[in-house]
C-alpha cells in the first residue's frame, strides 16, 4: 500500500496551465508532489480556453468583432526525478488561436519552452515545504503584440514559488503556494506605442506577477482517484489598462481570480499510467478574458534506471 | 542546494531591480549649434499672413533703459543651469511641440465603443468631455491638427524674425556677457522671443484642436516661456511681445479653421447613405462597414470637401476609377492578397506591423512628423527652418488626406473583407472605403516634400513611402490598386507643396 501510494505521488508532476491573452500561467511546479530518483514522466495535455467576454480595464464587456476567442493548447511535458528531493520538468506548448467574430486571422505555432525545478526543502510528518524555480522563453518568432490572438507574451519569465502542504492521514490535503513571476520585456514590430503617453521604442515592459493559490484535495478509492478544488489569484505588479474600445497590448496589467476543479485517475490494472481532467473559470479580472478552460491529459511514468528506481 | 537557491533568488531580485527601464518619450538630442540663423527669414513669404507685420508688435525699450536693466536683473536671479526643463525643451522647442501634438493624436485616436443597443455614440465638439470624448483623432483629424500647428508656427516665426531684425535688440548674452545661456549662445536678436511665439501658437492651436487639453497646454506653454528666462535666452519683455505675436497669428489660423469645412466632415447617417447610394448608382458598388454592430457612418465622409492648402481643387488630383469587381485586374489583386495570407514572410509581417499606425497611435501623419524631427536634428536646423519643414510637410499631408478622402467617398470602393468571402486579415480594417489607400497617399506626399527639403534623404524617404504603402497589402486591408493610385496622387500633392516652397524666399 505504501509503495503504491508513493508511486502515485511520484507520477503527479503536473497540474494546471492557464492561458489568458496568451499568458501561460504555468502552475506545473505548484503542486506538492515529487518523483523518485531516476523516474521519468511523459505527459500530453490538451486544453481549450475560450471566452466571449473580457475586462477592458475593470469593465466587463463583450466584443462582437472578436465573438468567442478560443485557444487550443497542446502541451507535451517531460519530468525527471534527479534525486529523491529534486525534480526537473520541461514543457513546450503548441498554441492555436482563433476568433469567431470579425475578420482577424488566428495564429498557431510553438510558444515558450519552460524548464522548472522543484525541490523538497522540508518534510516533517504531515508537513512538507517545497520551492520551485523555473524559466520559460519563446522558441519561435511569434508576435506578442497581436493581442488577443497572440500565441504568448514573447517574454522570458523567471518564476520562484514556495509551496506548503499539509496532509491528513494520507487522505485529505491542503496546499498553498505563493509565487513571483518576473517577466522581462517583449519586442513589438513597431517602434512607437502609447502607454500613458508616447513611447518611442520597440521594447515593451511586461508586468511581473504575484500569484497565490490554495487547494483542497483528497484521495479516494484506495488512492486510485485524486480530487482537488483550487482557488487562485494573479496580480500584475505594474502595467496600464486597455483603453476604451482599444486593443489590449502586452504592457497591460493583467489580474485574475479563478476557481478550478481537478480529477485524476490512476488505473490500478496497469502500472505508471494516469489520466486527468480539469475545468477552470475566471471569476474576476482586469485586462483579461473571462476564460473558461477545459483540460485533459494522460501521463506515463517509468523508471529509466532500474537500479535507482526504488 | 540551499546555496544555489540563494543565488537564484539573488539573481531574480537583481533582474527585477534592473527592469525599470525608461523608454524614450520623444527625441533624445543634445543641444546643438544651429547650422545658421537664417537672418533674412523675416522676408520669407508666410502661408496665411498677408504681410510679415500683419500682427503689430511695438518697438522694445532700449537695452540701456531702466525697464530693460531691471528685467535683466530679475532674469539673473532666476538663472538656473541646465534644469530638467531646460534639457527637455532644448534649443529647438518646435520639436517638443510637434511631439506633444503626436502625443495628443495618439491619446485621442480611439474609436467610439458601441452602446448596449448596438448603436454608436458620436463625439461632440460642443460637449467634448462627454464620452466619446472629442475629438476622435483619426488620421484626417490628426493631419489637420498637425497642419494648422505647423503652418501657424512657421508664419509666427517669419513675423518674429521680421521684428527681431527690424528692432535688433541684441541677444541677452551680448548685452551682458556675464550671462551664459544654457544652450549654445546664438546671436539671434532677442525681441520678440521666438520661443514665446512658438509656445503661444502651439497652446492656442492645439487647445482648439484638443479642447480637453487646454489646461495641460497652458501649463506646458507657461513652463516653456519661464524656462526661456531661466535659461538665459530672453527677458520678460521679449516673452510678452512673443506671446502677443503668437496669439495674434493663432487667431488668423483659427479663423480659417472654423470655416474650412471640417465641422461638416463627419456627416449624419442620411448624408452618408446618400453619398454611398450616389456611388452605387454611378459605379454599381458601395462600401459597407463590416464591423459588428455595423458602424452606420464611416470616418468623415466629407473630409474630401475640406479646404486645401496648396492644391487648387481636389478633382484635379482625383485618380481614375478602380477596377470593376470581377474584372481581370481586380482578380489579380485578389489573388495577390490571398497569397500573402497563405505565405507571408517574416519581413512582410514586420512591414505590415511597422507601418500600421492604427488606433491608439499617432497615425501615419504622426509617423512622418517623427521622421522629419529626426532629420531636423540630424541637420541641426534652427527653429524657423524646422517650422518650415513641418509646415510644408503637414500641409501636403493634410492635402493628401483631403484628396484621398475625396476619392474614398467618391468611388466608395469596398474593402477586401467585403468583396472576398471568408477573407481574414492580420490588420484591422479601418472604417472608411478602400480606394485609395490613406497610408499610400499620406506617405507619398510626405516623402515627396521631405525629399525636396532634405535631398540627401530622398532614397530613404521613397523606400519608406513604398513600404508604408505595401504594408497595407501585406496586412490584407487594401488591394494593390488602392495603394498604387494613392502613391501617385500623393506624389502630385507633394509637388504642389514644393511649388509653394520654391517661391517662399527660403531657398
Amino acid at each position: 500500500m505504501l509503495k503504491k501510494y508513493f508511486h502515485k505521488i511520484g507520477i503527479s508532476a503536473l497540474s494546471f496551465f492557464f492561458m489568458f491573452h496568451g499568458i501561460l500561467y504555468s502552475q506545473t511546479p505548484a503542486d506538492a508532489l515529487l518523483m523518485e530518483k531516476g523516474e521519468l514522466c511523459i505527459a500530453a495535455m490538451y486544453q481549450n480556453d475560450s471566452w466571449n467576454k473580457y475586462w477592458e480595464g475593470i469593465l466587463l464587456r463583450d466584443n462582437k468583432n472578436i465573438g468567442t476567442l478560443s485557444r487550443s493548447n497542446y502541451i507535451p511535458m517531460l519530468a525527471y526525478g534527479l534525486t529523491k528531493r529534486i525534480n526537473i520538468l520541461a514543457t513546450l506548448p503548441y498554441v492555436s488561436t482563433s476568433a469567431s467574430g470579425g475578420q482577424m486571422a488566428g495564429t498557431s505555432g510553438f510558444q515558450d519552452l519552460g524548464i522548472f525545478t522543484k525541490v523538497k526543502v522540508m518534510d516533517k510528518s504531515a508537513f512538507q515545504v517545497f520551492t520551485a524555480a523555473g524559466i520559460s522563453f519563446p522558441i519561435s518568432d511569434y508576435l506578442s503584440d497581436y493581442m488577443p490572438l497572440n500565441l504568448g507574451l514573447g517574454t522570458t519569465e523567471i518564476s520562484l514559488r514556495a509551496i506548503l502542504k499539509y496532509e491528513y492521514h494520507s487522505k485529505i490535503y491542503f496546499r498553498g503556494s505563493a509565487a513571483y513571476l518576473h517577466r522581462t520585456t517583449t519586442e513589438a514590430e513597431r517602434d512607437y506605442y502609447y502607454q500613458d503617453g508616447s513611447i518611442y521604442s520597440t521594447t515593451m515592459d511586461i508586468p511581473d506577477v504575484l500569484s497565490f493559490d490554495a487547494a483542497l484535495g483528497c484521495w479516494l478509492w484506495d488512492h486510485d482517484v485524486q480530487l482537488e478544488a483550487l482557488v487562485g489569484t494573479q496580480i500584475g505588479q505594474s502595467g496600464d489598462d486597455i483603453r476604451r474600445q482599444n486593443m489590449p497590448q502586452p504592457t497591460n496589467k493583467m489580474d485574475m481570480k479563478n476557481v478550478s476543479g481537478y480529477i485524476r485517475y490512476f488505473p490500478s490494472f496497469t502500472q505508471g499510467f494516469s489520466v486527468f481532467g480539469s475545468v477552470s473559470q475566471v471569476i474576476d479580472g482586469r485586462n483579461v478574458g473571462q476564460s473558461q478552460m477545459i483540460t485533459g491529459g494522460i501521463t506515463y511514468q517509468f523508471p529509466i534506471f532500474k537500479s535507482t528506481a526504488q | 542546494m540551499s546555496k544555489y537557491l540563494y543565488i537564484l533568488c539573488l539573481w531574480v531580485a537583481l533582474s527585477i531591480a534592473s527592469c525599470n527601464t525608461d523608454y524614450p518619450s520623444g527625441a533624445e538630442y543634445e543641444n546643438y549649434q544651429f547650422t545658421n540663423l537664417d537672418q533674412n527669414a523675416g522676408t520669407w513669404k508666410p502661408i496665411l499672413l498677408t504681410s510679415n507685420d500683419q500682427i503689430f508688435i511695438p518697438a522694445p525699450e532700449p537695452t540701456t533703459s531702466e525697464a530693460y536693466l531691471s528685467e535683466l536683473k530679475t532674469m539673473k536671479t532666476t538663472l538656473a543651469s541646465a534644469s530638467s526643463n531646460a534639457v527637455y525643451w532644448g534649443c529647438n522647442p518646435i520639436i517638443r511641440w510637434n511631439e506633444i501634438a503626436r502625443d495628443l493624436a495618439a491619446k485621442y485616436n480611439l474609436t467610439p465603443a458601441p452602446n448596449d443597443d448596438g448603436t454608436y455614440p458620436s463625439p461632440s465638439a460642443a460637449n467634448p468631455g462627454v464620452y466619446p470624448y472629442f475629438p476622435f483623432a483619426h488620421p484626417p483629424y490628426a493631419s489637420r491638427a498637425f497642419a494648422y500647428l505647423s503652418a501657424a508656427q512657421f508664419d509666427g516665426l517669419i513675423a518674429s524674425w521680421h521684428y527681431k531684425y527690424k528692432y535688433n535688440r541684441p541677444a541677452v548674452h551680448i548685452t551682458d556677457p556675464s550671462i551664459v545661456p544654457v544652450f549654445h549662445a546664438s546671436d539671434l536678436p532677442s525681441y520678440p522671443s521666438d520661443g514665446a511665439v512658438i509656445a503661444a501658437i502651439s497652446r492656442e492651436i492645439l487647445g482648439a484642436m484638443f479642447p480637453l487639453e487646454k489646461e495641460f497646454l497652458k501649463i506646458k506653454a507657461e513652463e516653456m516661456q519661464k524656462n526661456l528666462i531661466s535659461s538665459g535666452i530672453n527677458v520678460s519683455s521679449d516673452i510678452i511681445a512673443g506671446d502677443s505675436l503668437g496669439k495674434g497669428v493663432a487667431k488668423v489660423y483659427l479663423k480659417r479653421a472654423v470655416s474650412d469645412g471640417m465641422a461638416l466632415a463627419q456627416t449624419n447617417r442620411q448624408v452618408s447613405d446618400s453619398i454611398a447610394n450616389a456611388a452605387l448608382a454611378r459605379f454599381g458598388w458601395k462600401w459597407i462597414n463590416q464591423e459588428s454592430p455595423v458602424r452606420p457612418v464611416g470616418i468623415t465622409p466629407k473630409f474630401g470637401k475640406v479646404k486645401m492648402w496648396n492644391v487648387p481643387n481636389v478633382e484635379s488630383v482625383r485618380p481614375g476609377p478602380p477596377p470593376v469587381p470581377g474584372s481581370d485586374a481586380f482578380n489579380v489583386a485578389v489573388e495577390e492578397l490571398k497569397s500573402f495570407t497563405k505565405n507571408s514572410t517574416k519581413e512582410q509581417r514586420k512591414i505590415a506591423n511597422w507601418w500600421s499606425d492604427g488606433l491608439g497611435t499617432y497615425t501615419p501623419p504622426g509617423h512622418w512628423n517623427r521622421f522629419a524631427t529626426d532629420f531636423i536634428i540630424q541637420y541641426k536646423m534652427n527653429p524657423i527652418r524646422s517650422a518650415r519643414v513641418f509646415a510644408y510637410l503637414n500641409m501636403a499631408i493634410q492635402d493628401a488626406g483631403i484628396s484621398c478622402w475625396d476619392s474614398k467617398y467618391y468611388y466608395h470602393y469596398p474593402r477586401p473583407i467585403q468583396l472576398m468571402e471568408g477573407f481574414k486579415t492580420s490588420l484591422g480594417t479601418p472604417n472608411f472605403p478602400s480606394y485609395t489607400s490613406g497610408h499610400s497617399t499620406f506617405s507619398a506626399a510626405a516623402a515627396t516634400v521631405l525629399s525636396y527639403l532634405f535631398p540627401n534623404e530622398k532614397a530613404k524617404c521613397d523606400k519608406w513611402a513604398t513600404e508604408a504603402s505595401e504594408s497595407r497589402i501585406y496586412g490584407g486591408i487594401h488591394f494593390r490598386f488602392d495603394c498604387e493610385a494613392g502613391l501617385e496622387a500623393g506624389k502630385k500633392i507633394g509637388e504642389y507643396a514644393i511649388q509653394k516652397a520654391l517661391v517662399d524666399g527660403a531657398d
